[in-house]
Formats: C-alpha cells, structure tokens, sequence
C-alpha cells in the first residue's frame, strides 16, 4: 500500500472528527450556568481524534519511499518473494463478508433456525469444508444443539422469522420438543 | 491477629459444612461457564441466580454469589486464550497476551498460567480481605470522585504501552474508541449524543458488540484474507490442555506480586473494579518489563499480570461490601441486594452483630479460590478439546457464537448488526495497524473518566486544580504523566546508548535491549 493510500484512512478519520466536531455546537443548550456541558466531552475526544488523525496523514505522507515497508511489521529486505494472489484472498473476504451480513439480514425474515443452519453450511464451505456429509451434519447439529442450549437453558427468544417461516420455525420447536 | 484467626478457624467450619461447600462448587461451575459463554457476563450470572437464593440462608446464598464471582472473573480468560474473544473486558488484556502464546502453540502454558495467576491473586486478596478490610476500607472512604477520575486516567494513560509500532496509531484508536463512548443518552442532562435518530442508539453502544466484533469477527475476517497468500491464519500448534505452571511461575512472580498489589488495591476503590485492574496492571508491567517490545506479541508476564489482578480485585470490592456497606463493584452490588433481601445490613455493625456470618464469607472466598484450581483446569481441558477442531468449523461456530452474544446483549437485531460493523472496522485497523486494545480502553474507561471529572468539576467549582492540589490523585496523576513519557524517556536513552556503543575505539555492538533470553516473560518450549 502507497503513502497515499495509507493515509487515506487517517485523513478520513479528521474529516470525520471535524465534522463531527461542528455538530456539538447545540448540545450545550441545557448546560447550567458556568457547568460544563454534554458537549464538553465528546468535544474532547474528537479534538484529540481530529490532532491524532492529522499528525498520521503528515507522517504517512512525509514517510520516505525507503521507508515505506517499515510500516508492516512482516516486511523484511532481501530478495522480493514471488508476489501472491491477491485476488483470491480479496474475494474470499468479500464473500465472507457479504455472508455475514447476510446471515444477520435474513434471520429477522426466515427465523434463526434456516438462516444459521444455511450460514454454517456457506461459512464452511468458504473455509475450505469439502465434504457435504460434514457441513450437513455441521450445520444440522450445531443448529439443533445452539437451539437447545439458548431456547431452553438460556431463554433467549431468537427469532422465529416472519410469515410463515414463523409457523415453521415454531413447528420445528415443537418437533424439537422445545415448545 | 488472634480473634481474627480464631474467627477465621469457625468461619472454614461453617464454610466445609456439605450444603455451603456445594455451593461454593456449584457457583465455581455457574461462574465459569458464564464467564465462557458469549453475552453472558459474569454480572449477568449473578443477577440470575439472585432469585434462587432467596429461599436458601444468607451464608450459603453469599456463599453461591461469591462462586460465581469468582469463577466468573477467570472463566472468561479460557475464551481469551483459546479463541481471542475475552469474556468480560476484564479479560482483553488476557487475550492480547494469551491469544498470541496460543497462536505460537502455547496454549496449555497460557491456560495454565492464567489459572494459576487468577487463583493466586484472588487467594492474596481474600486474605487481605480477612486481615486488612476495616482499615483499608477507612482510607479508602476518604476518595472522592476527583481520585476515581485520576486513577481512571491512569488506566488510559497505559494507551502508551499499548501503542506498539505506532504511537499515533494507538492514540487515534483510543480517542475513537472515548467518542464511541459518548455515543447515547448524556447521563446529567438526559441529553442524545450522535443518535442520528437512531432508536438503539439512545442506550449507547454496548462495549461488549465492539469487543466482539473487534476482537473475534475481526480476527476471523483477517485469517480469511491472509490465509490464501500463506502469512496468517495458521491453526494454533501444539497441545492446548493446560498443565500446572509451578515451576514456571517463579520467574514470573514479580508480575505476580505486581498484578496482585494492583488488584487489591484498584478493588478497593469503590467503583473501580475488575476491568481497571487487569487494564492498569497489563500497563504497569509493560512500562516495568525489560522487554516493552514483546508485549503484545504472547508476554507471559502481561498475561500474568492482568489475571492476577482482575482475580485479585475480587477481594478489594468486597471490602467496601462488608465494612461500608458501599458495594465496591456492579458484581457486589448485586450481592448487597442478597443481603438486603435477607434482612441484614452490610457495614461495619455487621462485624460485631454477625462475625460468624462475616468470616464464613471470607473462609468462603479463600476456599473458592483454591478449589478454582482443579475446577480451571477441568474448564480448560473440556474447552481446550474444541482446538482440534478443524479450522472451518471452528471459525464459523465462532461467528455464530458471536451472532448469540450480541443478541443477548437486548434481545435486539440491531446489536447484532453493530457487532459485524466492529467486526468488519477490526479488521480494517488490523490491515492499517491500527492498535485495537487502546480502542477497547476508551469505549470503557472513557465514559467513567467523564462521569468522575463532570460530577468533580461540578464538585469543585470547575477549579481543575483540585486534580492536583488532593495527594492521593496528584500521586495518580503523576503516574500517568510518567507513564506517558517513559516510551520518549527510554527511546531517547536507547538512541544514546546505540550512539556510545557505534563510537570508534569501543568493541561489542550489542544493543542496548537485551535480547531477553531466559527473561521472566519467556513461555517455555511448546511440549509435544
């Protein structure tokens, strides 16, 4: 990663902070008399933040082409190693994203039953899980088995999903013995 | 001395009876498990079971919490260890140390070590808490909220020692993870801080989501990314049931007795609690260690520092509980509403009116800790199986794990949601090196420094003079202050030292760091 691109996030961070600064000016509405406000503290911290983030970019920025591969610590000099597939890797954290967040946008909507036992299956396989025996058994029992401790031990109302992804959720309760 | 070792003497009778005993055992187990389960802390844990006591005595009730207390405060440094993901923020400094010497296929040594430590700490403290309670408590009753402020400062000024690499990296994360803090409805005046009209954010953000997500998702995200290109992600090495640490332990007593004084006395400040502890330890003893450089890489002595003082401030808080009647801690509060329940009020009377009652509680304690030994271990061995578990199936029950524990946090999606946002910005700081420790510092340490410094400005008059002109935090303080230049101090020193040996004339180019081998924070070889 470039100088510039490693200040990027930094640079970021200042807008941010600046910006975020400028948006406590009505807090201190309800202050009394001469005490400090609701504003003071979050003041604070985004100052420091705004300082902190500004003295990143300038070093990220005045750091020396030389320098440049001191900012990982794994960078070592020597001989340059073949240059890996950053494809891959890139795209496997894409999908593991666009996973996870799936997961958490669909179990509101199919319940947390279907939406775990599909996520144990895609995670797996995204992992390196090959055989289809050991995701469905994965994702079956791992499924049955957080259901029992959380639903039954713990209490904790998951949720059971909308329409009728709800009737067949508690149907599968009650063929669990759950309810 | 006599009466009290007399005391104590009935209060093991009482404490070996077979109903009190079993509940000691069985509030260990309670303890320990919720310490081990995501979302459920060791506070929560105790609040649940408040019901089950109120049929049961008061000493075997008490007895019960104090299990779970104690077992609760080490039971979250298996997740720590094993999968990075801290129990309560009591255990962040565990997994920062404790994770990296599980990576390195130290994982009995780290488990091993982190029982021993907490069970010594809290042993230490429960016997201060026998022999020194009424007058550690009269001086700490003379604190005010400008020395909890003080002393809070402290623990963020170990930002520091946190910072490795990058100072100003560490510094960004801290002052982000403060304003995360912020976030929420204002506690003086009621007022909304960037809620954006977002509903759930009138509560603020839960620090457990960002630990969560920060520490487990984000770590996950990272061994997805870089395992393709061959630099991460390997699988932990080496067996990862733990063996007791004896011998090993005697290098590191220093950390020992450092942790352990800092747990005892942090404890003991009303409100300060746990979390402060193991955070103002961890720093203590990165700024004393001879080797700075490898904390954060799998430091034995970091690992030990931190357990020994959230253990040992188990019995710092209790002393406020039983001599004030003020509960030092959220866990003690909990436990004086045990007391309430049952009629008894908590306070200096209580020893006169109820010693017996008293020193059963302490006996209690002391026992609990050394049963927490073999019960650890146990913990550890069945939690310790799941690292052969293959890597795939690992992570993913990860995840999931991670989904459950946000959720109940409120029962609420939107936890859920945040947690994977952390998640995914954990990973960005890891990519940017950006230090995630100081942020977990400030979104916890950074609201009770503002609520001390408000209710002292409040106090005093917004005269900021009272930080120094009051003994106790101007000491605080200046520990901070040194604690804050020691990096510049030693870089400055170590600059003239590399200068003297590179002089012409003089032989031996070693450095002026030691390499540190042999060092107290040295794991020993991995036995296969």
């Amino acid at each position: 990663m470039g100088a510039a691109g490693r200040a990027a996030l930094p640079l970021l961070g200042f807008l941010t902070s600046i910006g975020l600064f400028a948006g406590t000016r009505g807090l201190d509405d309800m202050a009394r008399g001469d005490q400090l406000g609701p504003g003071f503290w979050p003041r604070l911290a985004l100052a420091g933040l705004a300082v902190a983030c500004a003295v990143k970019v300038i070093a990220e920025l005045r750091r020396r082409p030389g320098n440049r591969g001191a900012a990982r610590p794994e960078a070592t000099p020597g001989p340059a190693p073949p240059e890996p597939d950053q494809a891959g890797p890139a795209r496997r954290l894409a999908v593991a994203i666009a996973l996870i967040m799936l997961y958490v946008l669909a179990t509101p909507a199919i319940g947390y039953p279907l939406a775990t036992a599909g996520f144990i299956v895609a995670f797996m396989r995204l992992g390196g899980g090959r055989s289809p025996w050991g995701l469905a058994a994965s994702a079956v029992l791992g499924t049955v088995g957080l259901l029992y401790v959380f639903l039954k031990v713990v209490y904790l109302p998951l949720p059971k999903g909308a329409g009728p992804f709800e009737a067949m959720t508690v149907a599968l309760y009650r063929a669990l013995g759950i309810f | 001395m006599a009466e009290v070792l007399a005391n104590l003497g009935g209060g093991f009778d009482n404490a070996f009876q077979p109903l009190n005993f079993l509940m000691i055992l069985l509030g260990l187990v309670i303890g320990i498990l919720a310490g081990v389960l995501p979302g459920i802390t060791m506070l929560n844990s105790i609040v649940l079971i408040l019901p089950f006591t109120y049929l049961m005595g008061i000493v075997p009730a008490l007895l019960l919490m104090i299990g779970v207390y104690c077992g609760g405060v080490f039971g979250g440094s298996i997740t720590a260890i094993l999968f990075n993901i801290p129990g309560d923020p009591m255990n962040v400094p565990t997994a920062w140390e404790g994770y990296r010497l599980n990576r390195k296929g130290q994982a009995q040594y780290a488990l091993g070590l982190a029982i021993m430590a907490s069970a010594i700490g809290g042993l230490v403290s429960a016997l201060c808490l026998a022999f020194f309670a009424p007058p550690f408590a009269r001086f700490a009753l003379t604190f005010s909220t400008v020395e909890f402020f003080s002393v809070v400062v402290f623990g963020l000024a170990s930002v520091s020692v946190l910072g490795q690499a990058s100072m100003s990296g560490a510094v960004i994360s801290l002052f982000a993870g403060i304003f995360l803090g912020t976030i929420g409805t204002e506690s003086q005046y009621g007022v909304e801080r960037f809620t954006f009209g977002v509903p759930f954010l009138r509560t603020g953000v839960d620090f457990v989501t960002v630990l969560i997500g920060l520490f487990a998702i984000g770590e996950i995200l990272e061994q997805l990314a870089s395992r393709a290109s061959g630099t991460a992600g390997v699988p932990p090495a080496g067996r990862a049931v733990p063996r007791l640490p004896l011998l090993d332990l005697w290098p590191l007593r220093g950390p020992l007795i450092r942790g352990t004084a800092v747990g005892i006395a942090v404890g003991g400040l009303a409100g300060a609690g746990a979390t402060v502890s193991s955070f103002v330890a961890y720093g203590l003893e990165k700024q004393v260690s001879r080797e700075p450089q490898r904390f954060g890489t799998g430091h034995a002595g970091g690992l030990v520092a931190a357990e020994s003082a959230n253990n040992g401030s188990t019995g710092g808080a209790m002393i406020h509980l039983l001599t004030l009647g003020i509960p030092g801690s959220a866990a003690t509060a909990v436990m004086m509403g045990a007391f309430l329940i049952h009629g008894i009020q908590p306070g200096p009377l209580l020893f006169t009116r109820q010693p017996e009652q008293v020193y059963t509680i302490f006996a209690g304690m002391i026992l609990a800790n050394v049963l927490m030994i073999a019960l650890g271990f146990l913990a550890a061995m069945s939690f310790a199986t799941l690292m052969k578990v293959p890597a795939p199936i690992l992570n993913t029950f990860i995840v999931v794990f991670c989904f459950l524990g946000a959720y109940a946090l409120r029962n609420d999606m939107a936890d859920v949601w945040l947690t994977m946002l952390f998640g995914v910005l954990g990973y960005v700081m890891r990519r940017y090196d950006l230090p995630i420790p100081p942020m977990v510092m400030g979104i916890i340490l950074g609201p009770m420094a503002e609520q001390y410094f408000l209710t002292s400005m409040v106090s005093h008059q917004n005269d900021l003079t009272v930080f120094v002109t009051r003994p106790v935090s101007a000491v605080a303080l200046g520990f901070a202050a040194a604690l804050l230049a020691w990096p510049g101090v030693r870089q400055v020193r170590g600059r003239r030292q590399r200068v003297v040996a590179a002089a012409p004339g003089l032989t031996g180019s070693e450095g002026p760091i030691s390499s540190g081998e042999g060092s107290a924070g040295d794991p020993p070889r991995a036995s296969s």
